[in-house]
């Protein structure tokens, strides 16, 4: 066996023992026989515990306060209703409000169907063969959000190497592009250029995840892991989103969803 | 008044409700262990204590985003490492701008190491090598840097690097390396005199 590298040696004293097991107890064994990887490595130690950290100037118990008196007059404080709504009991009534919804949307559709049945077939027959009608599919923009922002946290915490948990996430992000699209065109019609940026920068995102080329190996997700984090991709998500209720129901001009 | 004795995360909730001043309680909980972090990375009294206002404000701002599941602790602690690299690489940019064309010499600076001490034997040999250690550190980038005092000085493992300089964990253990290896080059003179 070769003898160990430079980068073997450094991760051995750093306690990180690299490759799976079988490489870290061929390297062991061959450590413990080599005179001349124990010499490098002891020349390494030495070098390394001559390496000592600076004696940190003592602050006085005071310190903290100190920092927060010339912090505080800077500071602006956070808006209640951002955090007060996850409180309090307001998401289980507004849960409460969805179902409802839900149960007169089906009822409505219950009794739709309930209807058709019972007319004569005849308008079918008479009518005059028409043009099929494009499918409509609405994009919310909160929901689009939404999902995007979990697909973000699934991708920050993802493991590289896990195929398993890869290939969900290219799923989603296929099924996501095409929401992004629309939203996308929406917010530049609307001139909302923060918005606009942000999609862009998700589209970037979505598209590597779903069209990589060769599929999605460790190397491409860290890479755009290493994106994701560079933009502040999820953070921005966060802050759009957050904002989105407040907004969407102060006016009717914002890009909240579009058609296909 | 600041009010202690809540938790960290009853405080941040307390916080993003809008009292402003619960936060002062994290500042005054976490300053002495983000003012060591800091001088370590930066070496500097001074870019110490900037950086710990600075990681402190983006904290603030940044609060939103923080997860519940998360330690606080772990987090402005990441948010420090930024903002000292931060300071670092803005540092070595001015350095280099007023020092273009001159190439960083090792015996040099062992040179001028040792005409600036003085007294007896034991007193010159430990300045002289705290002078080398720190001139070794300044030879290094300011991402070879943080990530070596993290390693080394913080024992910070590898992906604990990473996430604080928002590299992947590979990236971190390169960084180290590339660290050690300028360190030791740099601190041979050292090896020989001793």
């Amino acid at each position: 066996m070769k003898h160990l590298t430079q980068e073997e040696l450094i991760g051995r004293y750093y306690n990180e023992r690299g490759g799976d097991g079988e490489d870290s107890a061929a390297v062991e064994q061959h450590f413990a026989g080599c005179a001349a990887c124990i010499e490098s490595y002891a020349a390494l130690s030495w070098d390394l515990s001559e390496i000592k950290a600076p004696e940190t100037p003592e602050r006085d118990p005071a310190y903290g306060e100190r920092v927060w008196a010339a912090l505080e007059p800077k500071l602006v404080p956070h808006k209640t209703e951002r955090w007060s709504w996850l409180r309090g009991g307001i998401v289980l009534r507004g849960l409460g409000y969805a179902a409802v919804c839900g149960l007169v949307a089906v009822g409505a559709f219950y009794a739709g169907e309930q209807w058709q049945k019972k007319q004569p077939n005849v308008a079918a027959e008479k009518a005059p063969p028409t043009k099929a009608k494009p499918r409509v599919v609405v994009v919310v923009l909160s929901d689009h959000l939404d999902r995007s922002e979990r697909l973000l946290v699934e991708l920050k915490h993802v493991d590289a190497g896990s195929t398993e948990m890869v290939s969900p996430l290219r799923d989603e992000a296929r099924s996501l592009l095409a929401a992004n699209k629309i939203c996308r065109q929406k917010a530049s019609q609307e001139d909302d250029p923060a918005l606009t940026t942000a999609l862009d920068r998700l589209d970037h995102l979505l598209n590597g995840l779903a069209n990589q080329p060769g599929g999605l190996n460790s190397a491409a997700i860290e890479r755009l892991q290493e994106e994701m984090n560079a933009d502040g991709l999820l953070f921005e998500v966060r802050v759009l989103r957050s904002r989105l209720p407040d907004e969407q129901g102060a006016g009717a001009n914002r890009p909240n969803g579009g058609t296909i | 008044m600041l009010r202690m004795g809540r938790n960290d995360h009853e405080t941040i909730r307390a916080v993003l409700s809008g009292d402003k001043e619960a936060y002062g309680a994290l500042v005054v909980r976490h300053s002495h262990s983000l003012f060591r972090v800091a001088f370590r990375i930066t070496g500097n009294e001074a870019d110490a204590e900037d950086v710990v206002q600075e990681a402190f404000l983006r904290g603030y701002q940044k609060l939103e985003g923080f997860e519940s599941r998360s330690n606080f602790s772990t987090w402005i602690y990441r948010i420090a490492v930024r903002c000292a690299l931060d300071k670092v690489s803005g540092r070595k940019a001015d350095a280099h701008s007023s020092q273009v064309g001159e190439e960083n010499d090792p015996e040099q600076d062992a040179v001028q190491v040792a005409d600036k001490s003085a007294g007896p034997d034991r007193l010159l040999l430990s300045a002289e090598i705290s002078a080398l250690q720190k001139a070794a550190m300044q030879s290094l980038t300011a991402t070879e840097q943080t990530a070596f005092v993290l390693r080394h000085m913080e024992d910070c493992s590898t992906e604990e690097i990473g996430a604080a300089l928002g590299i992947a964990p590979n990236a971190a253990k390169q960084a180290v390396f590339r660290a050690v290896h300028k360190m030791r080059s740099r601190l041979s003179t050292l090896r020989v005199r001793i």
